[in-house]
């Protein structure tokens, strides 16, 4: 028998009977129906029928429904740019959000921003969840129409005149202002706050960061002399080690990290290197999970870790003491020796908000000598420029009573700070508040003004990620309310009322000297400079540290951030809370992870059904939550995990009340935000809670062994293999092809069709799963591309999710630090595929071009085919959630985020400005799945005939792909011999098929993982052919 | 006193002004313009090229009848004093009205919008033939009205056939009554020759038995069958639909008459999945100097005005353009993705295989059934064009084949054109 053992969660790690029968079935059952509800009859419903019937054909005879076609109109007084009615149009912008940004292209139809694609021109292009999902946040209804007095409508023009003579009034009188914002990447905000300031001098600036890095900085005040965060070439690198590092995730500048992690990351015959990645974490991270070896530590042991590892490559210190975990000690031993091998060509990093944990990260760099080759302050980040130390005490002085106004800069500390009662109080007593939030938020509920900002994607505006590099930022899109960029408001307050265009246009003319006509095509304008650094004062560095005092009380808590609603700002967006989480695979909520064994201890292993958990009562330093809990395997013990960003009441009906609001239960250690603590109490509360879970459903069975096969073969879903074994054999891990080749050449089904792809074209895709960060900007894009529909906690509940693109996450190894892989699935579109022969009425066949096409018109919703797939790709459509069946009454389907059920988001006029106008609607009834962006390849065919010309490789992406910034998903023509997906089926030792022995033919071909270890783990799957 | 008082001076102004205006024939006697007969070959040759320059030249701002941004050019020759003036006028009308002459001065005090663009590269005989056609606009064209008559008669044709058909059917019904009473009659002699004893049944009760029931109820309900079926294919079908249209546009007039192409203002047939229905703007590149139709006069080039905000006495836009609200004809259900460009640009199908003759639709309809068998049935016989089009080289097989001669040419289905994905995403 094979030994390799894969799970997703709980029940299939003990094989629960209740996980069995869920998981043989296809659609899980549903708790209660509406129709039970109501009581409805079979009679009834035939007499419905029988009505309906002849009511549709008697309003057919009686007449046509008559729809309006509007000419495009231009206004001919005015320069208004030609546009194509049908054809998509692009413009280059930059989509920041405080820790992260990038070049992006913005696809607008009819004027209507709908996807942001990659600006594959700039080093920096690409998606990131955050900035696919930012064109819904556009259309958002929840945003301010009007600026507002006292919560109460208002104009421009009186609003502006209140503001100017109080702020003069009380900068008259000396009286202090406080203007507090977030991190400012903005050019021309930082020039707009400049001006503000000068005018009116009493103001005090204070930038802040909800989940803040200020440690980094004041590290490197002491031992760089600078207080930068400096970029980090991880391409470079041979050794990383992460502490509780989330470099990939939800870190600075992620994106960036990604591209240059996955450079180095993924071998290939000719090139056979990769980085090795150790990981010391308390809680899994994306980053973590992408590890080749992790190793569990709590929150307060990390200090610890880091002195012993400085102790170990060379570095004198006092204080070393061996950590709790046998691996951790271990590990701090193997991790020395592989740094002092790599000096120069190694880095250590943490995200923690440490001030001694990030000066001894910067000795142990500078003692291996990892600056000015790795570590690159030349061009230091401006993200994650927040104060801790200015916001602590501003809140002193603002307790004090000595702020006379307080302007809010698109932030919104009553949410997210632990001053949260302190700005409340402050705002009530001020003479003049203001805050520039799009939206009545937490904070702008007890401003007097509310100056709305516009989006991103109706402004002007320069972005500067790092020192000498410029993202361009331009309206796809007229404002869509009376609404004002934030740094106009602020010009204007100071008195400067020049269009904020033309002060765009002059600052890129004074940055660069350039051609404005370039920035405003390119997007983008400056060049990194070469990475240099000087080396920091180690000495100095290790002076400040403190040896670690005793062993901490109770439990530890982590407060981490998610890669969907960030730090809660994008609470309101319904992609991003639907958008499961990459490890935990849940949506719509925050909840506390604990470690596997903790849970066992706790006997809350043994729920019988998954997505009912148990909600424990979590008390932190005297505050309690009650939250669901969710067993997060490969959490170090003794430690919790929360994350934050969620609990916002006042963000909009999707964010409101869904979670728990974290940020009160932050420490703050000497004025520095600590995200972790300690003396913590866990106690289960004999509740339970639904959570919105994915992958305990909708999941690939590795003993979905057909009965019919003389031997058992565990089929291949999820490949492995270590670097050393890659190195000496490239079909390393995927020795079995062969045999499957051999022995499992033709289906058990003989009634398929052959199919001749000999000439025309062939789809296929390649996705690597060492490219594969799990990032989950994918499955945001496709949405986005596709419409498809957000439907809310509850329906994730019921396994009625709607995503065609999931990202399958799989554990192997021990339960307590398992190794973690990452699958991208969807629809494989198999030649003999299983989906095609269940149909009763052909609604689903094969095209001439491979593709397994899905015809929504035609579908009756017998969901054969959904129960026949053997990847779980096909979703169905329980409700009408798009108003697909409306019939134009839309308007009368109001928002209803009613207990998170998103079901009628899209019944807004507003929010339906977002939907692809090249892909139809699906009604209710139907079933959906992934149809390799077929609009896209449609277009891609077209161009190239019309131009009569044969269609390049790589001019047809699907919107996965474009999202993919680390390439782990390549689209082609497989019958195109030049083509990479022909190419890499072709040559590859790494390509397989999931579940090949099956002979489905799929044509998705997935690149075996690769780990960097020294040995193979004794847990892999190791093919013997006796065995199978 | 001696002084003129100044409102006097004013009105006798006004007065002289208007006589010259009302009497403006009689400032000069004119000069004689040719008339040509209708069989004057001569004649009639420099009408046709007098039309085709009053075409080119002048057009765009005059008419013969009419003023349009200039003035009315029919009679003009009974208003100048002679044909070397009027040459002079047209090579350099700013020119000319310095020389004072008050024929010239009486067109510059009228109210004309912008001045007349000079025409120096007219020759004496092509001014002369422009006049002439001026004088006998419709000289040569007297052959076409009766060709015109003998179309619309061909055209009523089918409403008589359809009557003769009636009648023969009725009339072979009553032959074949006629004949079958004889029959019977005979057959019921001969019967009772051979001594049979014959009931005498009435022929309605031989009709009107069971058994001719049960026929005709099974006829019935195969008619009613066929009729929902057929009814149900064609719900929310409407071909030949041809609704109400805010502004009386006619396709007959710009098409058929003016020659416009359609591309002019469906200016996204070959770029974009939509043709595109022009807005105003389109409009306004003619009907700024258009402000006229044949048929309606005034008033629905007046409703172009209204939408997009053109004031045709201050001859400038004044206000936001408003959005024409056509009513659609072509309503393709949303699950079908139709790509002009696709058909025009790349098929190179002409836009009446689908639209219909619309150079003769006085009011635009639905020609074609857009159902889905139409459209497959096209896929099915179109051929594409291979040769041309280096896209299709991705086709080797099909290639091989038609160098081969072992096929004659591959239609839109061979290349996939039938698949759901082509049309349904």
């Amino acid at each position: 028998m094979s030994n390799k053992k894969y799970w997703t969660s709980l029940g299939e790690l003990y094989e629960t009977p209740q996980y069995k029968e869920q998981a043989a079935k296809e659609f899980n059952s549903v708790e209660e129906t509406e129709a039970d509800d109501n009581g409805t009859s079979r009679r009834d419903f035939l007499k419905v029928m029988g009505f309906s019937v002849s009511a549709a054909a008697i309003a057919s005879a009686c007449k046509i429904p008559t729809h309006k076609a509007i000419p495009y109109t231009i206004d001919l007084r005015k320069q208004v740019p030609e546009v194509m009615p049908g054809v998509a149009d692009y413009f280059a912008s930059t989509f920041t959000d405080g820790s992260d940004f990038v070049n992006v292209l913005v696809k607008t139809r009819e004027g209507r921003p709908i996807k942001l694609e990659p600006n594959t021109e700039s080093p920096f292009g690409g998606a990131t969840a955050h900035s696919e999902a930012s064109v819904l946040s556009l259309y958002d209804t929840n945003r301010l129409a009007v600026p507002t007095n006292k919560n109460k409508k208002s104009t421009w023009k009186s609003v502006d005149a209140e503001i100017i003579s109080k702020l003069n009034t009380i900068a008259a009188s000396g009286g202090k202002i406080a203007l507090v914002t977030g991190t400012v990447t903005s050019v021309i905000t930082k020039k707009a706050i400049e001006k503000f300031v000068a005018k009116y001098p009493t103001t005090n600036v204070v930038a802040y960061d909800a989940v803040s890095y200020y440690a980094v900085r004041k590290a490197n005040q002491i031992s760089l002399g600078s207080s930068v965060i400096p970029m980090i070439h991880y391409d470079k690198a041979d050794v990383i080690v992460g502490f509780n590092a989330d470099f990939i995730g939800t870190g600075v500048a992620a994106l960036s990290n990604s591209k240059k992690y996955v450079a180095n990351r993924v071998p290939s015959k000719e090139n056979p290197k990769m980085s090795r990645h150790h990981q010391f974490q308390s809680n899994v991270t994306i980053t973590g999970a992408n590890a080749d070896y992790r190793y569990p530590i709590t929150p307060s042991e990390e200090k610890q870790a880091l002195i012993n590892l400085f102790a170990e490559i060379g570095g004198s210190i006092s204080g070393v003491k061996p950590l709790s975990g046998k691996d951790a000690n271990d590990g701090i031993k193997k991790v020395g020796k592989e740094l002092l091998a790599a000096k120069g060509k190694s880095v250590v990093v943490s995200d923690s908000n440490d001030l001694e944990i990030q000066l001894l990260v910067n000795a142990i760099n500078g003692t291996l000598g990892n600056y000015g080759t790795v570590i690159d302050t030349a061009n230091a980040y401006n993200f994650k420029s927040g104060n801790d130390e200015a916001l602590a005490t501003l809140a002193t002085d603002l307790k004090a009573g000595s702020y006379k106004a307080v302007i809010f800069l698109n932030s919104n500390p009553v949410y997210n700070t632990i001053y949260s009662d302190v700005f409340k109080d402050a705002i009530k007593k001020a003479e003049l508040s203001i805050s520039t939030a799009d939206r009545t938020d937490e904070t702008a509920q007890f401003c007097q003004y509310v100056c709305p900002d516009s989006n991103y994607l109706e402004s002007w505006d320069i972005i500067s990620p790092f020192a000498n590099f410029y993202g361009f930022v331009q309206p796809a899109i007229v404002p869509l309310f009376e609404t004002r960029q934030a740094a106009a408001s602020l010009l204007n307050w100071s008195g400067d009322t020049t269009d904020i265009a033309q002060v765009v246009q002059a600052e890129v003319a004074s940055i660069t000297g350039t051609n404005y006509q370039a920035a405003v095509q390119t997007g983008f304008f400056g060049q990194p400079a070469a990475p240099s650094a000087s080396s920091p004062n180690v000495s100095a560095a290790i002076a400040a540290i403190k040896p670690v005092a005793g062993a901490t009380k109770g439990m530890e808590v982590v407060f981490y951030e998610k890669s969907g609603v960030g730090d809660g700002s994008f609470a309101n967006n319904p992609f991003l809370q639907e958008m499961p989480d990459p490890l935990t695979k849940v949506t719509w909520d925050n909840y506390v992870c604990v470690p596997y064994s903790f849970a066992k201890e706790k006997g809350i292993d043994a729920q019988p059904a998954e997505k009912n958990v148990p909600i424990a009562k979590v008390t932190i330093n005297g505050k309690s939550v009650e939250l669901p809990v969710v067993v997060q395997f490969g959490q170090a013990l003794n430690t919790l995990a929360i994350a934050v960003g969620y609990g916002r009441e006042k963000s909009g009906p999707a964010g409101d009340a869904v979670g728990k609001n974290m940020y009160p239960f932050l420490t703050s250690n000497n004025g520095v935000t600590s995200y972790s603590t300690s003396g913590a109490t866990f106690e289960l509360t004999g509740k339970s809670y639904q959570l919105g879970l994915n992958q305990t459903y909708h999941t690939l069975m590795e003993d979905n062994a057909l009965p019919l096969r003389s031997k058992r073969y565990r089929g291949s879903i999820v490949k492995e293999t270590t670097l050393t074994d890659y190195t000496k054999n490239e079909k390393s891990g995927n020795e079995d092809r062969e045999h499957i080749k051999e022995h499992f050449s033709h289906s058990l089904y003989d009634a398929y069709k052959p199919h001749d792809y000999k000439q025309g074209h062939h789809w296929g895709m390649v996705v690597d799963l060492n490219a594969c960060i799990g990032c989950g900007a994918c499955v945001v894009a496709c949405s986005i591309e596709n419409n498809v529909p957000v439907v809310g906690r509850r329906q994730v509940y019921r396994s009625q999710e709607m995503h065609w693109l999931r990202i399958d996450r799989y554990y192997n190894g021990n339960p307590d630090n398992p190794d973690v892989a990452f699958q991208p699935m969807m629809c494989q579109h198999c030649n003999n595929a299983p989906c095609e022969n269940v149909c009763p009425v052909n609604a689903t066949n094969h095209s001439s071009e491979g593709l397994n096409q899905m015809a929504y018109n035609r579908c009756i919703g017998t969901r054969y085919c959904a129960n026949n797939c053997p990847y779980k790709v096909r979703r169905f459509n329980w409700l009408d959630y798009q108003a697909a069946d409306s019939f134009g009454k839309v308007n009368d389907g109001k928002m209803a985020f009613i207990d998170n059920e998103a079901q009628s988001y899209m019944f807004e006029d507003l929010t339906r400005m977002v939907l692809n106008p090249d892909v139809v609607t699906r009604s209710r009834g139907v079933i959906e799945k992934c149809s390799f962006c077929v609009q896209r390849i449609q277009e891609g065919k077209l161009s190239a005939k019309k131009a009569g010309r044969p269609l390049q490789d790589g001019e047809v992406k699907t919107a996965c792909q474009t999202a993919c910034s680390t390439n782990a998903i390549i689209f082609g023509d497989q019958n195109n011999k030049e083509s990479v997906v022909a190419k890499t089926f072709e040559t590859s030792g790494r390509n397989y098929f999931v579940l090949e022995e099956q002979h489905f033919l799929p044509a998705v071909g997935y690149q075996v993982k690769v780990r960097n270890k020294d040995e193979q783990p004794a847990r892999y799957f190791i093919y013997k052919p006796d065995e199978a | 006193m001696h002084s003129c008082n100044p409102i006097r001076k004013i009105l006798s102004l006004i007065a002289l002004v208007l006589l010259l205006t009302v009497t403006s024939n009689s400032v000069y006697a004119g000069f004689a313009v040719p008339d040509v007969a209708a069989g004057d070959a001569a004649g009639i040759q420099n009408v046709g090229e007098g039309k085709a320059l009053f075409k080119a030249n002048c057009a765009a701002c005059h008419a013969i009848d009419k003023k349009v941004v200039g003035p009315a050019l029919g009679g003009i020759w009974d208003k100048w004093e002679n044909e070397a003036k009027l040459t002079d006028w047209i090579h350099n009308p700013s020119k000319f009205l310095e020389s004072g002459d008050p024929y010239a001065q009486v067109l510059k005090s009228n109210d004309i919008e912008s001045p007349m663009t000079p025409f120096p590269q007219l020759t004496t005989d092509q001014i002369n033939d422009i006049l002439v056609y001026l004088k006998n606009p419709n000289a040569g064209e007297a052959a076409a009205p009766a060709a015109a008559t003998a179309t619309t008669a061909g055209a009523s044709d089918e409403g008589s056939s359809n009557w003769y058909l009636w009648a023969l059917i009725i009339f072979l019904l009553t032959l074949a009554g006629l004949l079958w009473s004889v029959t019977s009659k005979l057959d019921k002699v001969v019967r009772e020759k051979e001594g049979e004893v014959v009931e005498d049944v009435p022929l309605s009760k031989k009709i009107f038995n069971k058994n001719t029931l049960l026929v005709l109820l099974l006829i019935g309900s195969i008619l009613l069958v066929v009729n929902i079926f057929g009814g149900a294919i064609d719900l929310g079908r409407s071909q030949g639909y041809a609704p109400d249209q805010p502004i009386r546009f006619s396709h007959a007039l710009h098409v058929g008459q003016n020659q416009i192409e359609c591309q002019y203002c469906h200016v996204g047939v070959e770029k974009s999945r939509h043709a595109s229905i022009p807005g105003t703007q389109i409009c306004m590149n003619c009907h700024k100097y258009v402000q006229e139709g044949p048929k309606y006069g005034k008033d629905e080039i007046a409703k172009i005005y209204e939408y997009s905000g053109w004031d045709p006495d201050k001859s400038k836009f004044v206000r936001e353009p408003k959005n024409i609200e056509w009513v659609k004809i072509h309503n393709l259900p949303d699950h079908v993705y139709f790509n002009h460009s696709q058909h025009v640009k790349v098929g190179g199908i002409k836009c009446q295989t689908c639209h219909g003759k619309v150079e003769e639709y006085e009011v635009m309809k639905q020609f074609a059934p857009l159902s889905m068998g139409w459209c497959i049935n096209c896929h099915r016989q179109t051929e594409v064009k291979f040769a041309e089009n280096k896209y299709y080289s991705v086709f080797q097989k099909y290639q091989d084949e038609l160098k081969k001669g072992t096929k004659s040419k591959i239609t839109v289905e061979d290349i996939g054109g039938t698949d759901c994905q082509k049309c349904h995403y």
